[in-house]
This record gives structure tokens, sequence and C-alpha cells, in this order.
């Protein structure tokens, strides 16, 4: 199948040699979106995510241990598996800047795009969202809540680029020419480590180009093809193996 | 009219295609998919004009820099603040959730009253502020207040007014503060240990969990994120000793497991051999130092901390090679050393030449006090909040008969929460002045709710870490969203009515009087500024205060054969602060699940223990129980029980109340031998199954 193209690629580079698994961006990101708050949050296949931190682990016992963690957005394929089964297109990959849309409003709740994604990044709204104590007045103006009988997924903060646009038009520059930091997302721009990099993946002067370009940088089960635009880097091979399924003698570029 | 079959046959096939080629039932099915959607009960989307303002936490310990998002007059986001030097573009995981915190379902939302059935009841403001007069008058001199607060001017204005009344009980939530104001004023020091971390060139923290919780966590961080540029080789490489491979040690470059509460252990192995290699420091006591530190040999150091004489001759080697090396030493889980971990450290620094350096550790002023009744930061660093509620418990010291506490929470927050809050049972008039119906605030008398740092004036000067001295003031973004007073101006309203004289009659001038005492611009400060001076505070006959270490660690306790080792989290929240609602997500999947909690510990610790992955059991020592199941994690030392500090909470709301247990319930107090200090770094602990 092949990748759709556009002038813009955004996209994502996460250090994992640098996230120490704080979860300020899942913070950031739930206060951005207009997540809800749930009592009890322990079962993860239920609670709403759009960004998760995962915690790896090289197996080794203790001495040797390692430890790493993984902050999973959205990848943002390039040909992105829930976008061909979803039978009434509330998620599509059509748009300058390469995000996979999902348009909630228009999704029936079928969930095949769940059961399609590799990367278990979307999620079904079980119970409609509550917001306890007024913590409604909290909600932001950018991004619509939610009901109940919808897939949701991360969209790398689409709105913040929207307004990147049209401050860049109100400026009168080119809004298809922004700088490099004008429209980052908001776990990007939360990581007190700098551990999230940010930026067109298709422009060679911003750094997400030349990290995703890294011998480090590979991405989560790049040989599915999904041709996702996050790339994970780091400088321990046990934790690029991990990104992948290897065979035990397979080598891991990097 | 008959149907025949062919008549049929079109019909369907008609029907069909006029199915599929109108556009009205693919209209329909997109209609009741929006209007199935379109509840009553799901917020809307209210849109105005975007505005920031600049300000600084004060519920995140780290006193976060931070720029607060309006939409219209609603604040709706913390973002971070570039510019900011408590932030440097970066925000903890308790900041980023401070603006839902304003609407928190356990907010106090008015002035309550513990009625005689135990119920709390609504009262005004009038009343209150009557109730809280009268008692602090009948209390007299009897009185003790106790502040959540590290960095704020009201610490002045509290003890003050302990001081008006006659009494010295004022008292500060133990933190890594206390131990290391004491240890340098115990060394002839003037002003308050800072660590220049980004311009250091080696970072070793000992203890000090300085990429989660540990000093100013955010500058720490942006120290760390600037010396380690993303796919390429660190600039600086960071080590961390602890007994967990906590989230420090999960980005610095090495982690060395060394055990619980024996960070002075380790800096004096370190110090043994630099001086061995021929180190010294210019100060009278350094051949007692020297002395001391020649005890500590690697195989010593092995023996009490567990670290291998290989790790330590190298890690000293490494220190030595490096150009601008720094150590930080303190508890891994921010509370509970003793003030020979700070002495130690320090030792080590200056064995490094990096006393005074840059890259190293240097001493910053801080402002004089502007209350002249009230104690400045070296004597309230000298009040042990622990020691004297043990003293109570054990008879030495009377009852007070009256108790302030503002936004603290020592029912929760303190080791051997249960002893602690029986000894405040025992006191007849307790006042909490809090934002949250916190554990505290649930044993009071009266309970009297402040505005959260979005929405009142307040300040904060040079936290514990920062390597320039800072004074900032935290602004009101937002309309109280409660009925809520601040609570100095309740208190200099009632100080007023009690005839103290504390000199001021707003905080608004106690605090413009600090601002110029640190020497800030009142009205930059107003707009949003901040001040930093790199001013150095003046230092003569400095010394090592061997005598201090020597004697704190020939008493020191033997490690347990088994041993807790709390682990801090600032997602989880504070004692203040509980989990906030958005936190809970972020915490793992075998830390909680639903309302019980996992403590982890390595395979070979659970073999012997004979337990496995999810096993509930049983954790306790001579100070309490509690109960959780096991995780399997081999970042945990051998024969050491990893257990998250936030969980338990008895009071606050769902996303806090019941969820796990309480590991201060596990900590025992102890003290050290030659300062007297508090401490409960080192616990031992027994498993059973449950």
């Amino acid at each position: 199948m092949e990748t759709k193209e556009f002038t813009i690629k955004w996209g994502m580079a996460i250090d994992l040699d640098k996230c120490t698994g704080c979860g300020a961006c899942m913070v950031a990101c739930q206060a951005e979106n207009n997540l809800a708050p749930i009592a009890d949050a322990s079962n993860k296949i239920k609670v709403m995510n759009w960004i998760t931190v995962y915690e790896l682990s090289n197996g080794k016992p203790y001495p040797e241990h390692d430890v790493a963690y993984l902050p999973r957005p959205c990848q943002q394929c390039g040909h992105p598996p829930c976008v061909s089964v979803c039978p009434v297109i509330a998620t599509d990959k059509n748009e300058e800047g390469g995000i996979v849309s999902q348009v909630t409003p228009r999704c029936i709740g079928c969930r095949y795009c769940m059961a399609a994604c590799p990367y278990h990044a979307r999620y079904f709204n079980w119970r409609d969202p509550v917001w306890p104590g007024g913590l409604e007045k909290a909600l932001t103006p950018d991004v619509s809540v939610r009901p109940r009988g919808v897939v949701e997924k991360c969209t790398f903060c689409h709105h913040r680029w929207m307004a990147a646009k049209d401050k860049a038009i109100v400026e009168g520059r080119d809004p298809m020419d922004l700088a490099e930091g004008e429209y980052v997302t908001s776990c990007t721009e939360a990581c007190p480590n700098g551990a999230i990099t940010f930026g067109d993946l298709n422009n060679e002067d911003h750094e997400v180009a030349k990290l995703a370009s890294s011998k480090y940088a590979h991405r989560l089960l790049e040989r599915l093809g999904a041709d996702t635009q996050v790339y994970y880097v780091s400088r321990r091979e046990w934790v690029l193996r991990q990104l992948d399924n290897y065979l035990e003698d397979e080598k891991v570029k990097g | 009219m008959a149907v025949d079959r062919r008549g049929f046959l079109k019909f369907v096939a008609g029907a069909t295609t006029g199915v599929l080629a109108t556009p009205v039932p693919w209209k329909l099915l997109d209609d009741v998919s929006i209007w199935t959607q379109n509840w009553p009960w799901i917020p809307r989307n209210v849109d105005g004009e975007n505005s920031y303002v600049s300000t600084i936490s004060k519920l995140c310990p780290s006193a976060a820099g931070m720029k607060v998002r309006l939409v219209g007059p609603r604040p709706v986001r913390v973002l971070p603040d570039d510019n900011h030097p408590l932030s440097m573009g970066g925000i903890t995981a308790l900041a980023a959730a401070e603006v839902q915190l304003m609407y928190s379902p356990s907010r106090v939302k008015r002035p309550l009253k513990h009625a005689g059935d135990g119920a709390f009841v609504a009262i005004s403001w009038e009343e209150a502020e009557k109730m809280l007069k009268e008692n602090l008058r009948r209390a007299g001199s009897k009185v003790a207040y106790v502040s959540g607060d590290e960095t704020g001017t009201i610490n002045e204005l509290l003890s003050g007014m302990a001081k008006e009344s006659g009494s010295e009980d004022f008292y500060v939530m133990p933190s890594e503060v206390q131990p290391a104001a004491r240890a340098f004023a115990s060394m002839n020091g003037n002003g308050q240990l800072g660590y220049d971390i980004e311009n250091s060139d080696y970072v070793f923290a000992i203890g000090a969990n300085i990429l989660e919780s540990w000093g100013t966590v955010l500058r720490n961080r942006a120290a760390y994120k600037n010396s380690h540029p993303a796919a390429e080789k660190p600039t600086v490489k960071f080590v961390y000793a602890g007994p967990v491979q906590n989230n420090t040690a999960a980005g610095s470059d090495e982690w060395l497991p060394a055990k619980s509460g024996t960070e002075a252990i380790v800096a004096m192995g370190i110090a043994n051999l630099l001086i061995k290699a021929g180190a010294t420091i210019d100060a009278p006591d350094f051949a007692e130092f020297k002395a001391l530190a020649a005890q500590f040999t690697p195989q010593k150091v092995a023996a009490l901390a567990g670290v291998t004489p290989a790790k330590l001759k190298a890690i000293t080697a490494e220190l030595s090679k490096a150009k601008r090396p720094v150590v930080l030493t303190g508890s891994e889980f921010g509370q509970g050393t003793g003030v020979a971990t700070v002495l130690a450290g320090t030792a080590v620094n200056m064995l490094l030449g990096g006393f005074g350096r840059e890259g190293g550790v240097t001493a910053i002023p801080l402002a004089p006090k502007v209350i002249a009744s009230g104690m400045d930061r070296a004597e309230i660093a000298d009040k042990d909040l622990v020691a004297y509620l043990s003293r109570i418990s054990a008879g030495k010291v009377a009852t007070p008969r009256a108790m302030v506490f503002y936004e603290a929470n020592p029912v929760y927050g303190l080791p051997q929460p249960a002893a602690m809050a029986k000894v405040m049972d025992k006191v007849p008039f307790k006042v909490a002045f809090t934002s949250f119906l916190d554990e505290t605030a649930e044993a009071c008398d009266l309970i009297l709710p402040t505005p959260l740092g979005l929405e009142r004036f307040d300040d904060v000067e040079s936290p514990y870490g920062i390597n320039q001295a800072f004074y900032g003031l935290a602004r009101p973004v937002a309309p109280c969203v409660i009925d809520g007073k601040p609570a100095a101006d309740v208190l200099l309203g009632v100080a007023g009515q009690l005839n103290m004289d504390l000199g001021f009659e707003t905080f608004e001038e106690v605090l413009q009087a600090k601002a110029e005492a640190a020497g800030a611009d009142w009205d930059s400060l107003m707009e949003g500024e901040f001040f930093t001076s790199d001013a150095v505070a003046e230092q003569s006959d400095l010394r090592i205060a061997a005598d201090v270490i020597g004697k704190a660690l020939a008493a020191a306790p033997k490690p347990a054969k088994l041993s807790i080792a709390p682990v801090q989290k600032l997602n989880i929240g504070t004692p203040n602060t509980a989990i906030p609602p958005y936190n809970n997500k972020t915490i793992r999947r075998w830390e909680l699940q639903k309302n019980e909690m996992y403590v982890a510990m390595n395979g070979a610790t659970a073999r012997e223990l004979g337990v496995v992955k999810h096993q509930r059991i049983k954790l306790s020592n001579s100070s309490g129980s509690i109960q959780a199941r096991v995780n399997i994690f081999e970042g945990v030392m051998p024969n050491t029980i990893a257990v998250l500090m936030g969980f338990g909470h008895t009071a606050f709301d769902e996303f806090s109340k019941g969820k796990g247990e309480n590991v201060m319930e596990l900590l025992t107090v102890g003290y050290e031998a030659g300062t007297g200090q508090s401490v409960w770094n080192v616990a031992g602990v027994n498993v059973s199954k449950a």
C-alpha cells in the first residue's frame, strides 16, 4: 500500500533515554484535550489516555537490571490501519500535515479502528464523561467534549496547529511555513526533560527530521509497515529491541 | 394489480439501487451519530479571549514556575514558562494539574466547625474568626503553629504570632530543608546551600531524588535536558545512588545501588578515597575529618551500604577526573534524613574543590526577616516538629491548648501518623487553614478554607537547592471559587484583635517589605517578573563539622535485614494535595489495582520471602502495618521493599480516599546522635502472607 505524502508531515521523536516516567505529559494531555478524570484509573483497558507511559525492563535480574519509559501517543501512521476499516470515515488521513484525524461526531462507536490499531492508541468512551465538583469550568475551548459511545485518540493537538496557522495568517505570514516550535503538542511542551521533539519530518532544518534519521531512531513495530510518524530514540540496544519483534540472534540497527 | 415474480424482482432491484444511490440513509446515519451525542449533560466548549499570567506554584514542592492560560476569566491550563528560572520550559506532573485542583471535589468550600456529634457544620466567617480569636486568647502562650509552606513569608507571620503569645512553638513540616540548614549552621555557614547543577560536568546524587522531587526539580531537569542531547552521548554524567531504580535512576547514566539511609556512609567512603588520593580541605577540623573518613574503607562501605568497592572506587575516580563535579545528598523520599547526610556530602564537595566554585556548591544569602517578632529561616529550620510531638507524647513538654495548622497535613504526612494523631487528639482546640478537606482538617475543631496559590497573593523565597537567591510572587489569576479567605489576612486580623504587634496591617504590606528586603522591585514582581541575584553569602571560619558527622555515624542505626524504601513521585501528589483528579491515570498498573497497592521487590528477595507476584502480603514493624500485593521489579536492592508514598488517604475525595495504604505507618522515628534531629530513613520490616 502506498503512503500518502504531504508537503508537511508532523512528527515526533521521543528519546527513551531521557524519559523518566514522571507523567507530566499525561496530565498535560488530559487537561489540554478535555479528557475526563476517573476515580478508579487502575483498569487500564477502560481508562482514556491519549498518551500513556509504559514501563520497559531489560529483563535482567538485579543488579544488571535497567528500566526505561515509553510514552505512547497516536503514532500517526503513514497508511493507518484504522482508516481503512472505519465504515463512516470518522477517521481519515487526507489533510496536509499527515495527522490521522478523528471526527468524533461522525463516529458510530463500532470500534473496528480499535481492533485494527496495533498500538492500542484508540480509546472507547464506555461511559459519559463526568467532571465532578465544577471541574468542567477548567475545560479548554479547543477540543469538543466527547460523549459515551465514540472512539477517540491523540490528534497531535491538531487545534494547536490550527491556532498557529491562524496566527501566521493574521501576521501576514505563510501558514504553511511555520517556524520550528511555533506548533508543538501539549506533551512536547510539558516534558521537563525535553524527551519529546516535535516538528516537520519533511523539513530537514527541523530537529525532529534530524533525529528521525539518526541510527538510534526506530519506530514501534516498524516492520508492520504502518510507516508511523513517531520515532523512538535510544542509545540502548535492549530498548530498541523491544520496539519490534526480533529473533533472538537478529541484529538491531543502531 | 397483481405482482408477478419479474415485477417483484424489479422492485427489489430498484429499491436497492435507490437506497444505495440516495444519500438519505447515510445522512440519517450521520445525523443519528451526531444527535445521539448532543446530550445536555455533556459540557459545551465555552470560548473567550486567551491570556497568560506568569506565576509560581504554591502547591508543588518544587515551587514550579508556570504560565497560566486563561480563556476569558477562566483559568484552564498550567503551562511551562520558558523564561522562569524555576520552570525553564518544563512543568511537573503535579503543577500541571493545579488549575483542575481549584475545582477538586475535596476543596473546603466554606468555614466549617466540628459539631458535637462529629459532623461538620458550615458557619460564617464572622463566627469562625470569633471562634479562632477566643480560642487563641484562651490558649495564651500554650499555642503551637504548624506550617506546610517551606518558602513563604507567612512563616514569619505564624512564628511571630506564636512568639507574641509567648510561645516558641512554630514548626514547618519536615523535608530536606531542616537537615540541610542545620548542617550548614553547624559548619558555621552563613546563608543557604545551593547546588550549581547546570554548570557542573559530573552530577552525583546520593539519595537525593533530583529528577523527581529533590530541590528545584524543574531546574535540575533543565540541566539534565541540556546535558543530554537526544540521540547523542551525554555531555554531563548523572549518577544516582539509592536503593531503588526510581525516576532519577531511570534518567541517570548510572544507577549505583545503595541501601536506604546510608547516604552519609557512601559520601564518607568517597571522602576517604579522595583524601587518600591527596585531596584536602582548608578547614580547622580537617585532621579530625581525615581520621573519621579513614574508617570508611570501601569494604566497610560495602558492608553497611551495599555499594561494591569497585563501584565506589570507579565513581570516586570519575569525580576526581571531572573538572566541575557536584555531589548532592538527601533522602530518596524527601524527608527523614539526618544532618550528617548533608555534612558528609558537603565535605565531599569541599574535597573536590567544589565549594564556591562554578558547577559546585555555593551559599546563597537569604533575605532578612521583616516581622520583627517572627523567626528567620535558620531559626525555623532548628524547630523539629516530629521531635516536639514525640516530646508531648512522652510527657516531657506540656500539651498545647491550641494548635494552628497552616496548609499542613501532619495527620497523614508524618512518620508513625497514628501516634502523631494521638498526640494531637489531646489538644483541646485545633484549627486548620487548608484548601482541601485533608486528614488533619478532619481532626480539627475549626476548618478555614484558604484560596489556592492561583487565587491569592503569596511569595516564594529561595527554595532549597537553587543556586542563586530568588524571590517571586504567586499572584491571583482568578477569583477564589470557594468562600475562602487568605490565611494571612485572617490571622493578621485576629492578631490585631489580640493586641499582637506584628508591625503590619495587611499581608500585601508584609510581602512588599519582604520584596524590598530581598532586593526585589515590587512593581515588576506584580507584573510577573521575578528577582534573582548571583550574590554569594560571605563565609568565615567554615568548618567541616567532623565531630557532628562522627557522633551521628558512630550511633547510626544498622540497616535491618529487610528494609523499607519509600519511593516519592510528584504525580501521586503530596500530603496537602493527595492525588489530583487527572493524576490517578499516571499511576502504573502494578502500583495500584482498584484500592490495593503494590509494593516492589526483586525476584531474589521474593524467593527468599516465599512470595510471588500479585500475592497479598502484610508488612509490619513496631510502628504499624500495611497490606499490599507483591510486584516483582528487579530495580530494587536485595532485602529491600520499595513502597510508593502518597497512597492510603482516609480523607480527600474519590480520587485518593481509600486507595492503598500509607507507607508512613511503617517509618519509625529515631534521633540522630549528637544533633538530636529526628530521622526516619531506616526502617526494618517483617513480611507475612496476608
